[in-house]
């Protein structure tokens, strides 16, 4: 539990003053053409494909791959396509909102509560959802693109990485890793990379799974609803599941968990880290004295936020999972589940940034803009 | 001497969602765009969102102005100039 906490309070912290944004990594390529941060992302995903890869050839990732990830199914693009359109809506992903609204935010803590509704209004649809799931599924049996070849991780992974270094070198001999700052206390995007896939490693080898939060936000909203509609929540039959249930071989501690608002494993893991990372997001932002908020904002943004929220919480649901879980946990295990994902992600961040630039942002400028200290 | 003071377009765009910051910069330096090249205003943008820091100025050295970024109450102001 002390290690949720600490790894999500140095990653919030650690977000926060780098602007470690993902939702604004695959919206500002759509938007402004802008790749200098996505570029950091991709450092990242080969950095934790080397340090996993290492560390399961030292033994220390004894459930590789990873325990809940599965074979790939449609629902993964679907899924991804929709958690797009919603991370850009709402204006950060499910870890960018919660490291925003701990440093003041309010459309962020707004898109928090739209994302445990969403989460919570997956299990109506779970039913019908999991028979998709089903039907779409391929490669049964098969969860990374080694397994599909039937060979050892290895080769793939040091050819990745052999291409992925020989690309970096040559953005650093063209000083593509650094930009200059202007805000107190910031990080180079770069560094946050490599902080990250290791903090991402810690998290691997100390509970066996990579960094992972949505199903917590299902529990949480499941919690309310559970006060709101007993009787209802009563016949979801979603909550009462328990899709993790495993033992950790290093640590021998049983894992048992489900989205239910139970204090089980997956609460146990994840509330520490998703109330760390706002914590740290907020500490951040109190040490450089930038914590304010602004409740003074076009109510358009309110609306972007919440809906933006909801469908990023229906989605991480569909998907399954985040994109933190598949962007930082996924792909540097080449699990195809992950790289369907990403691949729903591309168009839906573009079609989520077409919204937010014509509708959301256009009709909100006469209000914003507003002119002083006329010239004689 | 100078004889005129630059008129100075001033944008709050604190606690805003995302993009928008950089999203009104833009639209503000391309609506102003004649004035601003002649140095009859300069564009002055209030914002707390660190991202915009970066992102602003790169955009206006691009299109060729000057630009100063500060902070001040907790949160940056940006100057945008010829």
């Amino acid at each position: 539990m002390i290690t949720g906490l600490l790894l999500g309070l140095c990653t919030g912290f650690i977000m926060h003053r780098s602007d470690y944004c993902l939702a604004g990594m695959f919206r500002d390529l759509f938007l402004f053409r802008a790749v200098f941060k996505l570029r950091t992302l991709l450092l990242l995903v080969i950095c934790s494909m080397v340090l996993f890869e290492t560390a399961r050839q030292l033994g220390l990732l004894p459930l590789y791959p990873f325990p809940l990830f599965g074979s790939p199914s449609l629902a993964n693009v679907i899924g991804g396509f929709l958690f797009g359109v919603g991370m850009v809506l709402a204006g950060g992903c499910v870890v960018g909102t919660l490291y925003k609204m701990g440093a003041g935010s309010v459309p962020s803590a707004v898109a928090f509560i739209g994302l445990l509704a969403g989460s919570a209004l997956y299990a109506e649809i779970h039913p019908w959802w999991s028979a998709v799931i089903a039907q779409t599924t391929f490669q049964k049996g098969k969860v990374t693109i080694p397994q599909l070849f039937n060979s050892d991780p290895l080769p793939l992974v040091m050819l990745t990485a052999l291409a992925g270094g020989i690309y970096f070198l040559q953005v650093y001999r063209k000083g593509g890793w650094i930009r200059p700052i202007y805000t107190e206390g910031a990080l180079q995007p770069w560094k946050a990379a490599i902080l990250l896939a290791i903090i991402g490693l810690l998290s691997a080898v100390a509970i066996g799974m990579p960094l992972g939060i949505t199903t917590s936000y299902a529990k949480m909203g499941g919690y309310l609803e559970s006060f709101l509609f007993p009787r209802h929540f009563q016949e979801l039959a979603y909550f009462k599941a328990l899709p993790l249930n495993y033992c950790h071989p290093l640590t021998g501690v049983p894992l048992v968990g489900g989205p239910g608002p139970n204090m089980d494993a997956i609460a146990v893991i994840q509330l520490p880290l998703i109330g760390g990372i706002i914590v740290g997001g907020a500490c951040s932002a109190l040490l450089l004295r930038e914590f304010r908020i602004y409740v003074k904002i076009p109510l358009r943004q309110y609306l972007s936020a919440i809906i933006g929220g909801m469908i990023m919480g229906l989605a991480s649901r569909m998907a399954p999972s985040c994109n933190i879980w598949h962007l930082f946990g996924g792909l540097p295990i080449l699990a195809m589940q992950s790289l369907l994902f990403l691949a729903g992600l591309l168009p839906g961040a573009w079609l989520g940034s077409i919204i937010l630039s014509r509708v959301i942002v256009r009709a909100e400028l006469p209000s914003t803009s507003k002119q002083i200290n006329q010239g004689e | 001497m100078t004889a005129t003071v630059p008129r100075t377009i001033e944008l709050d765009i604190r606690g805003q969602i995302c993009p928008s910051t950089l999203l009104v910069a833009l639209r503000e330096m391309n609506n102003n765009i004649d004035e601003l090249n002649s140095g009859c205003a300069r564009l002055f943008i209030k914002t707390d969102n660190r991202d915009c820091t970066n992102t602003i100025p790169e955009a206006a050295e691009n299109m060729g102005f000057q630009v100063t970024v500060s902070k001040s109450a907790g949160a940056y102001t940006i100057l945008i100039f010829k």
